[in-house]
């Protein structure tokens, strides 16, 4: 795209940012999905703002400027109904999970969108100010953060790991184990008193205990594993919370949710690694103790706090 | 939305479109830098919580018992422990101030009171 092709489009991106004042302000409210930096020319590519933002907003989102002019920072804001996105409504549409799920998907939509021009900084949901001039005031003095993020996150993304213990493994490597202690404490307790006793159950049910707890230990070293690999790989990692069963099913427990940031020219080394991971935990039994899970490329969510703050 | 129109640069995708929503969650409710509103909404509210609660609690639980309990060294989640302690303990010296003040007002007031009773016997 030359300068040329810009120019026209430049024209109406300053026109719709000054054009705001608004009639219809007081009724709306500006919310922010996410800074991004840009000179003038990509920030006025039709590109850069085109996200679908919230559908239940009268306008589209737009690139708001921010510092300085040519400080070459934007907020991905746009204006939405403050009957929908005042305190109170807000309160009550987030406690709905529905309209929680609606709000999620859509900024996390439009904070991905904007990342498809380059780096950005991901403001969490409903970042909500009065009007388009507060937006731009508060996050105005902040331009030194957004900038210093911006350089940390730049060319680089966010991947999730999760591991799960395998539970359908476990399950066989407890029926097997059960079939095998039952066969050997039934023949020690045939031999010695003709009937199964109260000294062999008692063992029967330790012994099973300990296997689990070794099957347990076992998943959580493969999960220590993945993690140290994936580790040196990245720039940075985080480890979450594990989700619960309500997420993952009763019979897959998590046991690692972490996320990594990386460069964008490891992925392949990364998507390798984590081959070699999967293909080695597998050699290792007949059935693997964990199941890897990884979704990504994230926009960088998680390491975009200590940025700046540092 | 057409997807297409924003990707002069590939390379750079976007989240994965079917991720899931607790993994939305745990990003967009409380990471990201977070800038004061003029709409104060805490997402760790209430209402907010007990969906989260709904999606982690048992978790906590069941992790500790396998034994992880890696996430407390998360730096984002200790802090916000460390927060929440904090403001407990702000609150309950503010408590202790406010029944000192009580208990020493309680004197005060008892003290006329005395007085009037002794004026009243005499």
């Amino acid at each position: 795209m030359s300068i040329a092709d810009l120019a026209p489009a430049r024209k109406a991106a300053a026109a719709t940012v000054t054009g705001i004042a608004g009639s219809d302000r007081g009724e709306t409210l500006t919310c922010v999905f996410a800074v991004r930096g840009g000179g003038e020319a990509l920030a006025a590519s039709a590109s850069a703002s085109a996200c679908a933002g919230y559908s239940d907003a009268a306008g589209a989102p737009y690139l708001l400027p921010l510092g300085e002019s040519g400080s070459g920072l934007w907020a991905v804001a746009q204006d939405v109904p403050a009957a929908r996105y005042a305190e109170q409504a807000l309160r009550e549409r987030l406690a709905d999970h529905t309209e929680l799920e609606a709000m999620a998907r859509m900024h996390h939509e439009a904070v991905s969108s904007s990342a498809a021009v380059g780096p950005v900084v991901p403001l969490p949901l409903a970042t909500l100010f009065t009007d388009r001039d507060r937006a731009r005031e508060t996050l105005s003095q902040q331009v030194t953060r957004f900038r210093a993020v911006l350089d940390r996150v730049r060319g680089r993304e966010e991947w999730a790991v999760k591991v799960y213990a395998n539970a359908a493994a476990n399950a066989e490597a407890a029926a097997a184990a059960a079939a095998n202690e039952g066969a050997s404490g039934t023949a020690k307790a045939t031999r010695t008193t003709g009937r199964v006793s109260g000294s062999a159950y008692l063992d029967r049910v330790r012994s099973r205990q300990r296997d689990r707890q070794a099957r347990q230990d076992a998943a959580l070293a493969c999960a220590a594993r993945v993690d140290d690999a994936i580790r040196a790989l990245a720039v940075d990692a985080v480890r979450r919370r594990p989700h619960g069963p309500d997420i993952t099913g009763r019979h897959r427990p998590q046991i690692l949710n972490a996320a990594y940031l990386l460069d964008v020219d490891r992925t392949d080394e990364f998507n390798a690694a984590i081959a070699s991971i999967k293909a080695g935990e597998a050699g290792e039994a007949e059935r693997a103790p964990i199941e890897i899970e990884v979704s990504g490329p994230w926009v960088p969510y998680s390491f975009v706090e200590s940025g700046g703050s540092a | 939305m057409n997807r297409t129109d924003l990707s002069p640069v590939p390379d750079y995708a976007p989240g994965p479109t079917t991720a899931n929503l607790a993994d939305i969650l745990e990003r967009v409710l409380d990471k990201g830098i977070v800038i004061a509103g003029d709409i104060k909404i805490d997402l760790l509210d209430i209402e907010l919580l007990t969906i989260r609660l709904r999606l982690f609690i048992s978790s906590v639980e069941t992790a500790r018992k396998a034994g992880i309990d890696w996430w407390e060294t998360d730096p984002a989640l200790s802090s916000r422990a460390a927060r929440h302690e904090a403001e407990s303990r702000k609150l309950r010296e503010r408590i202790a101030q406010l029944e000192e003040q009580v208990g020493s007002s309680e004197d005060d007031a008892e003290t006329p009171r005395k007085r009037r009773a002794v004026g009243e016997a005499q």
